[in-house]
């Protein structure tokens, strides 16, 4: 069941140099988390607002359960439209309590059945005791998930998140993240996730969106995105990729710090650039190597090395906590054999 | 080794850490509270005790004092009062409310104008604006009535601006002003997301208006609300001019009647207990101001377009302004121009009562310009303690130095009589006296300015003037003050605005010979020479635009 | 120009404009009153040759007339005495007493001007005046000068119906104060109401006359009859001269003073028929206060209101009827001599204020 349909979306803002969205195509079954993910700017909010009918496409149709939701001739308003949605803000009613915020959305139904849509509900974001309370007592994190609640009571057919553990702690962003994810996936509930933390979105989303500029990059799971990134771009956000450059020759790739034997259809003597991920790229000391630790960022469980290859490029790799190198010292870097690296045309 | 025990090796401890133990020692030994809260109580006493008498004359007065009246009046005065304050109050929040509406969230043209107009009414005292309109409505006798008459040959049926729904009408127009600000500004500071969210979950945009924006607006509504309850309460000029009998009035009445105060006292000890529990829930509603505080992320509410609307929402406003603010001003002008123009009438505005035109003018600016000067000063320690200090007692003192609001112009000149008399003779009947009655009633503006201006003032910056080797008051005075020297000339133009319009007050308190513009306007149009008294009333709207501007340009939307 | 800035350079403008202003002659320099002074300063001044040239300093008026009806009196007394410095303070008879009252142990005033007797009676009895006899006072008729000399009258005054003659047909003018409690002339009937001085003492007067019962019976009759109570006889006057009430019950002076104006105005002096009450009539008065600062001005301008002088002021522009013997009256006033007056007694009547003032509490008087 085809949950969410969009088809060549486009929007433009008067103040925009180029469209907010442009031409975003993109199809979503039932009971699937998809993410919409990029750097801030990129189109993936307005994509969203224009899905929850909060703004009107210029071009492209959005089909909700197979019924249409904004086209060319129809355009139905967010009150009609069934959707949930959580906002980054949280949005909660402040002269409302949870309970009342929760049952917003139920007007107009049977009070008993309002009564027991909330309180299961409150029991599955655990908030149940905190029924009476007001958004104002509420931490960050308890108001985010009374958000949630108050958006999937009234059962919708599609659920929007607009990066909701933005405004949290780490922590407990981290926290919120599993409860959440575990919550709708136990709800089989369709949602379209907003977030620019690729770290995040590799989590939640049964596929990813990457977007960038208005235009959506590439559409897939968080593997197919990660490992095989359609476009420079893609690579590049997803991992914190650096680029490494090299030539194609018959045996694979030749760069700088070694050969990668990896298939790549492009003729012999074309220039490529290959994204290389802090852990495709490992080192030895050797007086005589290739490159310089320039510095060591301990991160508790990893030392992350900067690494100044001769030709002037600096690239990262880690060691194990307990590895720690002076800087200064002379290494000698390699790729990590088995690891596929995302191979693209070099850009002149 | 307990590591309590083992002192910290000195190079260690990091600036910031030796910062925090040293703060810790000085705010122990900060600006001496005692001092303050000795200065606060002072202040708080000052103020309350005009109070305190006037409810020990009350009570004390004999029985029959309180049967006559309870059996006589009181209950109609209470009745008519109430029902005033309702009418009112109901009036100028949907005024006020709908026009805030209009200029801060639809696309109505013009509404960059609009925003001033709408504000500046508040120069403008309702008496003055109740002298126009009587001048121009009274039924038979006024202006248009009779023009219309000359016209179409027979008399016509015109509202009349007299009895309880002419003062409710012009009291609306001139009090909604207060309920416009506040929900101007509740209305900037919405967040998108919250009707976002509520059309989201199935509400139509006017249920949305009903079941979310407005309630979320409750908090600065209610204040809005009741302070302009508070402020009818008080209302004495426009109630007497309309002849519709309140409260304030009828102790006009009794102080102009009978050889005996006690039944004014009684009066007034009514009127102030009623006016104490308004302003207890209006203290109290502060409070839940905050929490429609929302975090970061804030992104402003959608215009919304009127469409088909625009021009009936046009014509609602340019009626609004038209009868709040360019028909009074229109009318002062042209009459101030026929003044002029006649050397008689010139000549009985420049030169009646003992002294001339300039004088009472005089007396009008010196005399408002003292009392915000006194006001804020005396402001500031009670801020202080309350702000730096936050216990039961420092909310408890600066709450108590509000109770000015509830204590109408008229009691507190009462009390001042009775008081003053006895105990500072020498006071009596000097223009001092008036000033004291401006600060006594005027007091809670000017702690509400102090203590918002402090407010916006971290006590991080005292603390790093103090670690800098400055006293506690030269970091008062070095840091704080330049900051908060803003919000305190607002609490003192706010002060100088309302001490300018004060009628009943200076009415019983002036000496002979001591004349305010206010006063001079009324006595002339008490006896119907609105003509004469037209230059005077000109130039007191004039002169209260002036500090009225300051303020307003204080709020974000009039740059 | 930005609309504060507008607004500042428009501020500053009236500023200079009033500073420019020339002030009353009285006070170039003076901002406010101050303190009262100890003793009255006296001052080098070249003096007229009747002018007492000691008398000068502050004199601090207190007057239950309404301003612009004492201020002729008071500009020429200035120009006799221009070393006096008059302030004056024009409120209600009952709110100025009450202040007086009040101000006893700290006397601010020193002369009281009344719109009628009773209020001046009354204060008397309680002590807060001076005896004062000007010389003109043996010409003065006899029960208009307390016995005590601590009050002296100075105009008479008679209680009238004005009328509009545009809504009042001849054949239909009433002839007597009862009239206006029959209900054709429900709802067109304007009067001052129970803060004003007069009417207080005509309903005073009334109950000396006629007793309690009859004069609530008549005032209630007129709340029935809708009458319109003013806080002053200025706001009926203009009333009747405009046509918004047909009638109007006022002091005589106030017809004239309508008429003055153009206004197409009549009266009736009521009561006159035999059985009838007879005209009510009161007078002005002025007492010394006990404890005055400045008493040696204070009894000049008593002296200069009991004067041919001060007597003509009030004829000729009140309309009033000066109490002095031999000053003429304004042309078109009808001398008090061709009507029958009404008997009071007024120290009865003033012994009893508390009663007036219950009466009106009572029926609610606007």
């Amino acid at each position: 069941m085809i949950a969410l349909d969009v088809q060549h979306l486009s929007k433009r803002f008067y103040s925009g140099q180029y469209p907010a969205v442009n031409d975003v195509s993109f199809a979503m079954q039932q009971g699937e988390i998809l993410v919409l993910v990029g750097p801030s700017g990129c189109g993936k909010t307005t994509t969203l607002r224009l899905i929850a009918g909060l703004e009107r496409p210029d071009s492209g149709e959005i089909y909700l359960d197979g019924q249409v939701a904004a086209s060319r001739e129809i355009f139905l308003p967010p009150e009609q439209r069934g959707i949930g949605m959580v906002f980054q803000d949280h949005a909660l009613f402040p002269h409302l309590n949870v309970y009342d915020n929760i049952a917003f959305g139920l007007r107009g139904r049977p009070s008993v059945e309002i009564r027991q849509t909330v309180h299961e509900l409150l029991n599955m974001v655990g908030l149940e005791p905190l029924a009476k309370r007001y958004p104002h007592a509420l931490s960050g994190g308890e108001r985010q998930r009374v958000a949630l609640a108050r958006a999937l009571a009234p059962h919708p057919v599609l659920v929007l998140m607009d990066e909701p553990f933005s405004s949290l702690d780490t922590d407990l962003r981290l926290e919120m993240r599993e409860q959440v994810r575990s919550l709708l996936k136990a709800m089989n509930a369709s949602v379209v996730f907003v977030t620019h933390d690729q770290e995040e979105a590799l989590y939640m989303g049964d596929r990813l969106a990457v977007f960038q500029q208005g235009r959506l990059e590439q559409l897939g799971t968080p593997e197919q995105v990660f490992q095989n990134s359609a476009t420079r771009f893609v690579a590049e956000f997803m991992g914190n990729s650096a680029f490494l450059s090299g030539e194609v020759i018959p045996g694979g790739i030749q760069t700088e710090v070694g050969l990668v034997s990896q298939p790549v259809n492009l003729p012999t003597g074309s220039r490529v650039e290959l994204a290389v991920r802090v852990d495709d790229l490992d080192f030895y000391p050797d007086p005589t190597g290739n490159a310089v630790i320039v510095e060591r960022i301990f991160r508790g469980v990893q030392n992350v090395y900067r690494l100044r290859l001769d030709s002037g490029l600096t690239l990262q790799a880690f060691k194990e906590h307990i590895t720690m190198l002076p800087v200064g010292q002379r290494i000698q870097a390699k790729l990590n054999p088995g690891h596929p690296l995302n191979v693209f045309l070099a850009s002149h | 080794m307990n590591r309590s025990d083992a002192p910290m090796p000195p190079a260690l401890v990091s600036p910031l850490q030796r910062l925090r133990a040293a703060s810790n020692r000085l705010t122990t030994r900060s600006a001496s509270p005692t001092l303050l809260a000795g200065l606060a109580g002072l202040v708080a006493l000052f103020l309350v005790v005009p109070l305190v008498y006037i409810f020990l004359r009350a009570v004390g007065a004999d029985g029959e004092a309180w049967q006559r009246l309870l059996q006589a009046r009181l209950w109609k005065l209470l009745g008519n009062t109430l029902l005033l304050m309702l009418a009112v109050t109901g009036g100028a929040l949907v005024t006020g409310a709908s026009m805030a509406w209009l200029t801060e969230r639809s696309d109505l043209p013009g509404r960059k104008y609009f925003r001033w107009m709408f504000a500046l009414p508040l120069a403008i005292p309702a008496y003055i604006g109740g002298i126009v309109h009587l001048a121009l409505l009274r039924p038979r006798g006024g202006m248009l009535p009779r023009l219309l008459e000359n016209l179409l040959g027979q008399p016509v049926y015109t509202p009349s601006p007299l009895g309880f729904w002419g003062a409710a009408f012009i009291l609306i127009l001139f009090t909604f002003p207060y309920v416009y600000l506040l929900s101007g500004a509740a209305f900037r500071s919405q967040h998108a997301s919250l009707e976002e969210a509520a059309r989201m979950l199935g509400y139509r945009p006017l249920r949305t208006f009903f079941s979310v924006t407005l309630p979320a607006m409750r908090p600065g509504l209610l204040a809005g609300a009741l302070l302009v309850a508070l402020d009818i309460l008080a209302e004495y000029g426009t109630v007497a001019l309309l002849r519709y009998e309140t409260f304030s009035s009828a102790i006009f009445v009794q102080l102009s009647g009978r050889y005996d105060r006690s039944a004014a006292a009684v009066l007034s000890g009514v009127l102030v207990g009623l006016a104490v529990i308004i302003l207890w829930a209006e203290l109290r509603s502060q409070g839940q101001a905050r929490f429609t505080q929302m975090e970061s992320s804030w992104r402003p509410a959608p215009t919304i377009r009127l469409g088909k609307w625009r021009i009936p929402a046009l014509l609602v406003a340019a009626g609004v302004t038209f009868t709040s603010l360019l028909v009074p001003v229109g009318v002062l002008a042209t009459w101030s121009i026929q003044a002029v123009l006649d050397p008689d009438t010139l000549r009985s505005v420049l030169h009646s009562g003992s002294m001339g035109f300039s004088n009472f003018a005089w007396n009008s600016l010196w005399t408002s310009f003292l009392a915000a000067l006194l006001a804020i000063t005396l402001s500031v320690p009670v801020a202080l303690f309350s702000v730096r200090h936050p216990s039961r007692i420092s909310r408890f003192i600066a709450r108590v130095c509000q109770v000015g609001y509830a204590i109408p112009g008229v009691v507190i000149a009462l009390s001042l009589v009775l008081l003053v008399n006895r105990t500072l003779p020498f006071l009596y009947a000097t223009p001092f006296i008036v000033v004291i009655a401006y600060v006594l009633r005027h007091m809670p503006q000017a702690v509400r300015a102090s203590e918002a201006a402090l407010n916006q003032v971290s006590p991080t910056l005292e603390e790093a003037a103090r670690v800098s080797g400055r006293t506690p008051v030269q970091a008062l005075l070095q840091v704080t003050f330049p900051l908060i020297l803003p919000g305190l000339l607002a609490g003192g133009a706010l002060v100088f605005l309302t001490s300018l319009k004060e009628l009943p007050a200076t009415l019983l308190l002036r000496p002979a010979g001591f004349d305010t513009l206010a006063v001079r306007v009324w006595m002339w149009a008490n006896d119907g020479f609105y003509v004469q008294a037209a230059p005077a009333a000109l130039f007191l709207v004039l002169i209260s635009a002036v500090p009225l501007s300051f303020l307003l340009r204080r709020e974000q939307i009039f740059k | 120009m930005s609309l504060p800035r507008l607004a500042s350079l428009l501020f500053i403008l009236v500023l200079l404009l009033t500073a420019c202003t020339p002030a009353s002659p009285a006070t170039p320099e003076a901002p406010t009153a101050a303190l009262p002074e100890p003793t009255a300063a006296p001052t080098e001044v070249a003096a007229t040759e009747t002018v007492d040239p000691s008398i000068s300093g502050k004199l601090v008026i207190y007057s239950g007339r309404s301003e612009p009806l004492i201020q002729p009196v008071i500009d020429a007394f200035k120009t006799e005495y221009p070393e006096v410095e008059v302030l004056l303070k024009a409120g209600s008879n009952s709110e100025i007493a009450n202040a007086l009252i009040e101000e006893q142990a700290n006397t601010q005033a020193d002369l009281f001007i009344t719109t009628e007797l009773f209020t001046v009676q009354s204060l008397s009895q309680q002590g807060i005046f001076q005896p004062y006899r000007p010389a003109a006072a043996d010409q003065l008729p006899a029960e208009f000068v307390d016995p005590n000399n601590n009050w002296i009258g100075l105009t008479l005054r008679a209680r009238v119906i004005m009328y509009n003659t545009d809504l009042v047909a001849p054949e239909d003018l009433p002839t007597s104060i009862f009239d206006l409690t029959d209900p054709k002339w429900k709802g067109k009937i304007a009067a001052a109401g129970s803060t004003n001085g007069s009417m207080q003492a005509q309903i005073a007067a009334m109950r000396q006359l006629l007793g309690e019962e009859e004069t609530e019976a008549w005032l209630q009759g007129l709340l029935d009859n809708d009458v319109t109570f003013f806080g002053g006889h200025t706001d009926v006057r203009k009333a009747v001269g405009t046509g918004e009430f047909a009638l109007g019950l006022v002091n005589h002076y106030y017809y004239h003073l309508q008429l003055d104006e153009g206004s197409k105005v009549g009266v009736i002096y009521p009561d006159q028929g035999d059985g009838q009450l007879g005209l009510i009539t009161n007078a002005t008065a002025v007492a010394v206060v006990k404890g005055a600062q400045n008493v040696s001005a204070a009894q000049a301008f008593v002296d200069f209101l009991v004067s041919e002088q001060g007597q003509k002021i009030f004829a000729e522009q009140n309309y009033e009827y000066p109490l002095l013997p031999g000053v003429p009256l304004h042309e078109g006033v009808q001398p008090l001599e061709s009507f029958r007056l009404a008997d009071v007694n007024i120290a009865e009547a003033a012994l009893d204020s508390d009663a007036t003032f219950d009466l009106m509490e009572k029926l609610e008087l606007p």
